[in-house]
């Protein structure tokens, strides 16, 4: 059995696991699920009929031993230094805790255990450093096993794993399930600290085509960037497991790779019988559709599809509704939609007699072609994609020339794209496109879910005030021509109200209350398709001007999503503007890890009584504040006077220059 | 050694593909020694009769493409009266129908491609409002308007140097040193002969051209459509160029391969990655070895084009095309027909004219006598059918006929291909090298150089591609680099000279290049030949 775990190229790491020979059924399918990790931690499989002295170490680990790797926190990190343990050999562990803090080429990052266990043996000392992959510690799984765990590292790191691991294959004895020959597994790959799952954006090999080591296979779209991901290894994709588009844990196979090309069928047949991992389940039962006899002329394809729903109806409600107004059985009715699911257009075509409507108006200008025999009437792409949907061509209508199936025609068919909408009667608006339907999350927007749902467990309280923003719009006004910003101008004014009330700067721990010593100002911004909180460090030392200029350095980055991990997690108290929107008052979601949020609404205006003036009212503009805290170590009266404290420095904001 | 061996393995070949290049003279000049004269331009007429003694010229050429046009001004410039004869055609294909228009195609779709690219845009921090529209005609009219220019600069350089030139197309009668204008019947005589009529699209049996929807390179760049599916017959530059155009302005392409490998004229290597960067990601597929057996041409919008496909083995019909055009890219084949050949006793093979390393026509490709003061340059004798090739050929048999011995080095001589990326390329390919360096018995190094690690070809956000150098590990001279990347075509230069100068790794390692360029991708590989790193 061999193992390598946390392997490193240019663009991007690679979890692969290869058997060579058989090997035990249960190994197989315990390793193909592991619990979600964040890291390149794997187990290692102990092995319980080999005696050779190559394989000392799982004879050692009889007992159930995790190992953690050096994960790659970046994709150029070749190695890594601990630069501290947070845990001691002997200390219980928990999974999402985390256990050291790892130094790479880019930022110090803290490492979480994925799993529960006790820290058998530390091999990487702090101050040490490792390579990405290499062996840091050993986990036991029960307290009992530590010893055993721990001697079985001694004996053994890494490496010489690596080097034990070409075992006489005849050794092994025949498995159930496992195939008989070389075949390696790709895993999804760990392409940053924080990521959890990985999306193919698209697999850049298909299944039969040959790889090489070095080729880029497939395209993963990571919580940060989307990377290519390289083989390195020579093979056949023998059975991809995880379609485009479709998500995957870290760690979770998402192909097989054969060795040789003839195993391809075997190993592809095997790969259906690694049950639970996402493969595509709607495109599969699309497929007897695409096995019923092509010679059916393309449009009577469209009927037999219908009834192999199976008696379900899948329609849309506008479909269902028309359908019964139009007294058309919706079972009869063949769907075009995702999934085949009828659409309100089935109905109409449906209920015209089968003659669509578009077609009744494009006759007089394109007079119908029949494309000779043996034909296939579709554009290249639109081929590859049927193809990939596993769509009969012949079931799809074209609208290209000569009624040529093009890709718009198989991405609607699919679902993946809305029908062009009918020309709207001259003058009346053009008719608005509503989403529908389930969008899968990106990898930005699922973290961004996971972090909400992970504040949960904070006690919060809210304060809100109204600030008299007339001084500070004066000013604003004067300093604008400088190129200094609102946001700039409000990180400063945050920063200097919190250097007097620093309670709000500090983070809760089980212990006590930490403060930051820094004061990092993150505030949030709505990017296409997520959001995130890039920070400006040390907010109340720097000045305006250059607060402004990182500021829109910090956006574009945020945009183009090359934000470095330190540059939207480094932040102490955030912000939360929605006050160019308009908003009248809202309040936030403190992120975890921070003690407060501040969430600033628009300027209004209102007429208040002054003695002073000639009428006795006169006009201020104000814009309320909501401070949510966690009340385990911040409480109300920090919070009423730190935002008085803030009214004082909007009010003053010559300070702030 | 190096022509003798040019020759046999270019003529062993069916059809050898016409590369698309923009050339200038200057990028000819490598395979050359420096100019070893520097005689100033007489600013008189040619026809000086006391100077030809009983001839109207001393040099007359028949064809003015880009080789006749080289050969024409180094005539002049050795105080040679020279004619040349241009069949209505100044600037032949090169500049009407071939390197120069395309050029000016794929600046325009590369840039509708650029701009309608808004993920990479995105990337730049820019973002293109609305769609990117573009206007046929607009782009077509700047590839005719172009050729217009260079054509009439072309005309002009000759015009101002004095070369006289005739309309007609000259063709040879049967006696030496005589020329006759096919349109006058006019007969001017010449102590040397020229012939550098160049080629013509290859059209394979079956196929029927309307240069409408079924069309050579002539029609295609016309543009006079953009179809919605295309299909292009041959994978070499021309129809991986055009695929390049095609794609970029929507259409989307199958190409139809004979031989078993598409591209199959590339370094393998250097092939797979073009198939990643310039096929698979863009709506292209193909087909390998099959025959277009049948093409038919269609009418827009009543009946498609046809293409019946059989197998290149087998024979056997495998798959029928309905498509809305089929671009015909299989190669070129001379234009030597009915001038004169056989008259003068000179055999042709497939067309193409036998000559030695000099460019001295001979009567017959085995064992072929020198027809004496007759020369022929460029795609006519099919040694390398590029126009700076050409014109490189036309100058050494100007040298030649003035005395000088010159033959040209064709290893030296740089090709490109312009699609986006570029390709370019100087020396035989890895494949060819291996075979070379076996026989010869000699060791071949390889070393790379990667886009993806330079600052210029990041910051362009292009870091797709590499440089690969091939070179002699017993001598360190540089046998062939091979480049995919960004502007390859551009940095295939100081790799040609290299080859032509006979330059090894260790001294291109030590050479100093510019920081941050492109370059420097070349410089990574030259250092990595010789164990040392560039970052």
């Amino acid at each position: 059995m061999k193992f390598i775990a946390g392997i490193s190229s240019t663009t991007a790491l690679l979890c692969l696991v290869s058997w060579q020979g058989a090997v035990q059924n249960n190994a197989v399918s315990a390793f193909v699920a592991p619990k979600v990790p964040t890291n390149t931690l794997t187990h290692l499989f102990p092995s319980n009929n080999d005696i050779t002295n190559a394989m000392r170490l799982e004879t050692a680990l009889n007992a159930e031993a995790i190992k953690i790797t050096m994960p790659a926190l970046s994709s150029t990190m070749k190695e890594g230094r601990v630069v501290s343990w947070l845990k001691s050999e002997g200390d219980a562990i928990e999974a999402g805790e985390a256990i050291m803090v790892v130094e790479s080429d880019k930022a110090d990052m803290d490492v979480e255990a994925f799993e529960d266990g006790f820290l058998a043996k530390i091999i990487t000392d702090e101050g040490e450093t490792a390579e990405v992959g290499a062996v840091v510690a050993l986990i036991a799984a029960e307290e009992a096993d530590i010893e055993a765990v721990a001697a079985g590292g001694d004996a053994a790191p890494a490496p010489a794993a690596e080097e034990a691991a070409p075992a006489p294959a005849a050794e092994a004895p025949a498995a159930a399930a496992a195939p008989d020959f070389d075949f390696s597994q790709l895993d999804m790959p760990a392409l940053s600290s924080t990521m959890k799952e990985g999306k193919v954006v698209s697999w850049l090999k298909g299944e039969g085509d040959a790889v090489e080591a070095g080729e880029a296979i497939m395209v993963v779209e990571s919580d940060k960037a989307d990377m290519d991901v390289e083989a390195f290894e020579d093979g056949f994709i023998a059975a991809i497991i995880t379609d485009e588009g479709e998500s995957a844990a870290v760690g979770t196979p998402v192909a097989l790779i054969a060795a040789n090309e003839a195993d391809i069928p075997a190993l592809k047949a095997y790969a259906a019988t690694l049950g639970g991992a996402p493969a595509a389940a709607a495109p599969a039962a699309a497929a007897p559709a695409a096995a019923a006899p092509k010679a059916a002329a393309p449009k009577a394809a469209a009927a037999p599809k219908a009834a192999s729903a199976g008696g379900r109806v899948v329609a849309s409600p506008l479909a269902k509704k028309m359908a019964e107004e139009m007294g058309v059985d919706l079972s009869t009715v063949a769907g075009s939609g995702p999934g085949g699911r009828i659409t309100a257009g089935d109905v109409t075509k449906a209920a015209s007699g089968g003659a669509p409507a578009k077609k009744a108006a494009a006759a007089p200008t394109k007079p119908k072609w029949q494309p000779a025999e043996g034909v296939v009437a579709a554009t290249p792409t639109a081929r590859a994609l049927a193809k990939k949907a596993k769509l009969d061509l012949a079931s799809i209508e074209g609208t290209g020339e000569f009624g040529r199936v093009t890709a718009d025609d198989v991405k609607i068919a699919t679902g993946e794209m809305k029908p062009k909408s009918k020309v709207a009667a001259p003058g009346a608006p053009a008719p608005v496109e509503l989403p529908d339907g389930l969008v899968p999350f990106t990898g930005m927007q699922r973290a961004v879910s996971n972090n909400m749902v992970a504040t949960l467990d904070c006690p919060v309280f809210r304060a809100s005030r109204e600030i008299e923003m007339d001084a500070f719009n004066a000013l604003y006004q004067q300093v604008k021509p400088k190129g200094v910003t609102v946001s700039a101008l409000l990180a400063k004014a945050v920063a200097k109200a919190i250097e007097k009330h620093p309670i709000v700067n500090s983070s809760f721990r089980p212990e006590g209350t930490f403060f930051n010593k820094d004061i990092n100002i993150a505030m949030a911004v709505a990017i296409d398709g997520g959001l995130i909180t890039p920070v400006l460090k040390y907010a109340n030392e720097r000045d305006v001007l250059e607060l402004g200029e990182n500021w829109k350095e910090l956006v574009g980055k945020a945009k183009s999503g090359t934000l470095s991990p330190d540059e939207y997690n480094s932040g102490t108290f955030t912000i939360s503007n929605m006050g160019m929107f308009g908003v009248a008052q809202f309040d936030a979601i403190l992120p975890a890890g921070q003690g407060g949020i501040l969430a600033v609404a628009g300027t209004q205006e209102h007429i208040v009584p002054c003695k002073q003036s000639v009428l006795g009212l006169k006009k201020i503009s104000k814009m309320t504040v909501t401070l949510t805290c966690d009340h385990r170590q911040i409480y109300g009266a920090d919070a009423a006077l730190f935002l008085k404290t803030l009214n004082e420095v909007m009010m003053n904001p010559s300070q702030l220059l | 050694s190096k022509p003798l061996s040019t020759k046999a393995a270019i003529h062993s070949k069916p059809v050898k593909m016409k590369l698309f290049i923009a050339t200038t003279l200057l990028s000819a000049a490598a395979a050359f020694s420096p100019a070893r004269t520097n005689t100033p331009i007489r600013s008189v007429t040619s026809l000086d009769a006391s100077k030809c003694g009983n001839f109207d010229f001393d040099v007359i050429i028949v064809g003015c493409g880009v080789g006749g046009h080289g050969a024409a001004l180094h005539s002049r410039a050795q105080d040679l009266t020279t004619a040349v004869f241009s069949g209505q055609d100044v600037g032949g294909t090169c500049v009407n129908r071939g390197c120069v228009p395309s050029k000016a195609l794929l600046a325009a779709s590369g840039r509708v491609r650029e701009m309608r690219d808004s993920a990479h845009l995105s990337e730049f921090g820019i973002e293109v409002e609305g769609e990117v529209k573009y206007d046929r005609e607009g782009v077509a009219g700047h590839a005719k308007q172009l050729a217009n220019r260079v054509k009439g600069n072309l005309e002009g350089s000759l015009v101002a140097l004095g070369v006289d030139i005739v309309d007609g197309r000259g063709v040879l009668t049967g006696t030496a040193h005589e020329v006759k204008d096919e349109n006058s019947g006019k007969i001017y005589t010449a102590k040397d002969i020229i012939l550098a009529p160049g080629s013509i699209p290859f059209v394979p049996p079956g196929v029927s051209v309307d240069e409408k929807t079924v069309y050579t390179s002539d029609g295609a760049l016309e543009l006079n459509s953009v179809p919605e599916w295309v299909a292009i017959v041959g994978s070499g530059y021309i129809g991986l160029e055009f695929s390049d155009v095609y794609t970029a302005l929507g259409s989307e392409v199958t190409f139809i391969e004979a031989l078993p490998n598409i591209m199959p004229t590339f370094d393998r290597e250097i092939a797979k990655l073009a198939e990643r960067l310039l096929i698979r990601e863009r709506p292209i597929d193909y087909r390998t070895g099959v025959f277009a057996s049948e093409v038919t041409p269609g009418i827009p919008g009543e009946k498609p084009v046809t293409i019946k496909m059989i197998d290149a083995n087998t024979k056997e019909h495998v798959e029928t095309l309905e498509v809305d055009a089929c671009m015909i890219a299989t190669g070129r084949v001379p234009n030597t027909q009915n001038m004169g050949l056989e008259e003068s006793g000179i055999e042709t093979v497939r067309g193409f004219i036998a000559v030695d390393e000099k460019m001295r026509v001979l009567t017959k490709h085995e064992d072929g006598e020198v027809v004496p003061n007759v020369w022929c340059i460029g795609d006519a004798n099919g040694k390398m059918m590029l126009a700076h090739a050409a014109s490189a050929q036309g100058i050494s048999a100007i040298e030649n006929i003035v005395g000088r011995e010159h033959a040209v080095n064709h290893d030296a001589i740089p090709a490109a291909c312009f699609t986006h990326p570029e390709i370019a390329m100087v020396g035989p390919t890895e494949e060819q090298a291996i075979e070379r360096a076996e026989k010869e018995g000699w060791t071949l190094g390889k070393s790379t150089g990667s886009f993806r690690a330079n600052s210029k070809a990041l910051a362009e956000l292009e870091g797709n591609g590499m440089a690969k150098v091939l070179y002699n590990k017993d001598t360190g001279k540089v046998v062939a680099v091979h480049i995919i990347g960004i502007h390859a075509a551009d940095l295939i230069q100081e790799c040609s000279n290299a080859v032509a100068a006979g330059t090894t790794v260790q001294e291109l390692s030590m050479m100093v290049h510019t920081h941050p360029t492109l370059c420097e991708v070349l410089d990574e590989a030259f250092k990595g030949a010789v164990g040392m790193s560039a970052h």
